[in-house]
C-alpha cells in the first residue's frame, strides 16, 4: 500500500488532529485523511471515497459510533475495511458492543501513539 | 439548567446500552462501594493519566486556589446511570490556551472554537478515566457530550450533592481545577 487512506470520525476536531498525528507517528505516512464530525458524515464520506482504515469515536451527537458501525455494515459500505473505535468508554460491555457491531479494534482515550501503533498496524497488515 | 441538560444527555447515552444492560443496572448498587467511588486518589490518577498521555506534561495537585484570571473556561460532562452528576473542568483562559496548544501543536491568542473543543475533550477524557477506576461505575454510567462555557464572573452552584471532589492542579506555570459532583448514587 503506497498511500494509506484513512477516515477519522469524531465530533471533536482537536481529537481528529490528535488521532491523525498519532497515526503518522505510528508510521502511516504518506497518508490521506478524510475527516467526519459524526456518523452521518462518516457514511457520506464512504459513499464517495475508498478507504483502507476507519477510526471512530463512540460518544457523538446525531449518530453515535456504534450506530455508524451498524449502518456501515448494513449498507455494505467499506466491507473489508478494519474499523477501530477510539473512545473514553472502556468497560468490557462497551468493548463487547463495539465488537458485536463489527469493530476490529478498540483504543481507550487517553492514548499514546505507541498504543495506536500496536492496535492499528496489525489490522492493516492483515487486511 | 446547564447541568440538567448535560445529565439528561448522559442518561440518554447510558440507556443506549440496551435492555440487558438496563436490567443489570437495576440490580447493581454502588452504595456499598461509595468510599471507592469517592476516593480522591482516583481523581488525581485520572488527571495525571490524561495530562501525561495527551499533553505530554506532568501535573501536580496543589493546595493553592485556582489562579484568578478575568476570563475563564469551564467544561462540563454529565454522568448518568448508577451515578448521576458531572465532571467539571475550570481554568483561566491563558491556561486553557496552553492546554489546547499542547494538544494541537498550535499557538492561540484567544479562546476560539479549537480551544473550547480541546478543553471539552480534556473534560470528556477526565470523566471517562475517573469512572474507569471503578469497574461497576465504568460499565453502568454513561457520559454526555461536553458542554463548554466561557465568560467572566460566574459560579457553578450545585445544591447538596451526595459528594463532591474539587482539586486544583498545576502544570508549567498555570493551574486548573477539576470537580466531580455526585448528586445521585444508586
Amino acid at each position: 500500500m503506497s498511500e494509506i487512506r484513512t477516515l477519522i470520525v469524531d465530533d471533536s476536531s482537536v481529537m481528529r488532529k490528535i488521532v491523525e498525528r498519532s497515526l503518522r507517528q505510528a508510521g502511516l505516512d504518506p497518508m490521506v485523511v478524510y475527516e467526519a464530525g459524526s456518523g452521518v458524515e462518516g457514511l457520506e464520506v464512504l459513499r464517495t471515497k475508498e478507504v483502507h482504515l476507519i477510526l471512530s469515536d463512540i460518544n457523538m451527537p446525531s449518530m453515535d459510533g456504534l450506530e455508524f458501525l451498524r449502518q456501515l455494515r448494513a449498507q455494505n459500505l467499506a466491507p473489508n475495511v478494519p474499523v477501530v473505535m477510539i473512545t473514553t468508554e472502556s468497560s468490557e460491555e462497551h468493548v463487547k458492543q463495539a465488537i458485536l457491531a463489527g469493530a476490529q479494534g478498540y483504543i481507550r482515550k487517553p492514548f499514546t501513539a505507541e498504543q495506536v501503533k500496536e492496535r492499528v498496524l496489525p489490522l492493516l497488515n492483515a487486511a | 439548567m446547564l447541568l440538567y441538560g448535560v445529565r439528561k444527555a448522559a442518561i440518554a447515552t447510558q440507556r443506549g446500552g440496551g435492555k440487558d444492560e438496563m436490567e443489570r443496572t437495576m440490580t447493581l448498587s454502588l452504595r456499598k462501594s461509595v468510599d471507592q467511588v469517592a476516593d480522591p486518589k482516583n481523581l488525581d490518577a485520572s488527571v495525571d493519566e490524561v495530562f501525561q498521555m495527551m499533553l505530554g506534561v506532568n501535573s501536580q495537585r496543589s493546595d493553592e486556589p485556582l489562579d484568578v484570571e478575568p476570563e475563564s473556561v469551564t467544561a462540563v460532562v454529565g454522568f448518568g446511570g448508577l451515578l448521576s452528576g458531572a465532571c467539571v473542568f475550570k481554568s483561566g483562559s491563558s491556561a486553557a490556551m496552553k492546554i489546547a496548544a499542547h494538544m494541537t501543536g498550535m499557538e492561540f491568542t484567544e479562546v476560539d472554537d479549537t480551544v473550547k473543543d480541546g478543553i471539552g475533550e480534556i473534560c470528556n477524557m477526565l470523566a471517562g478515566a475517573w469512572k474507569g477506576k471503578v469497574p461497576d461505575l465504568s460499565a453502568n454510567c454513561g457520559l454526555s457530550v461536553p458542554a463548554v462555557i466561557t465568560g467572566r464572573d460566574y459560579n457553578l452552584h450545585v445544591q447538596a450533592p451526595e459528594f463532591k471532589l474539587c482539586h486544583v492542579y498545576k502544570f508549567d506555570d498555570s493551574s486548573f481545577e477539576v470537580t466531580i459532583i455526585c448528586d445521585g448514587l444508586q
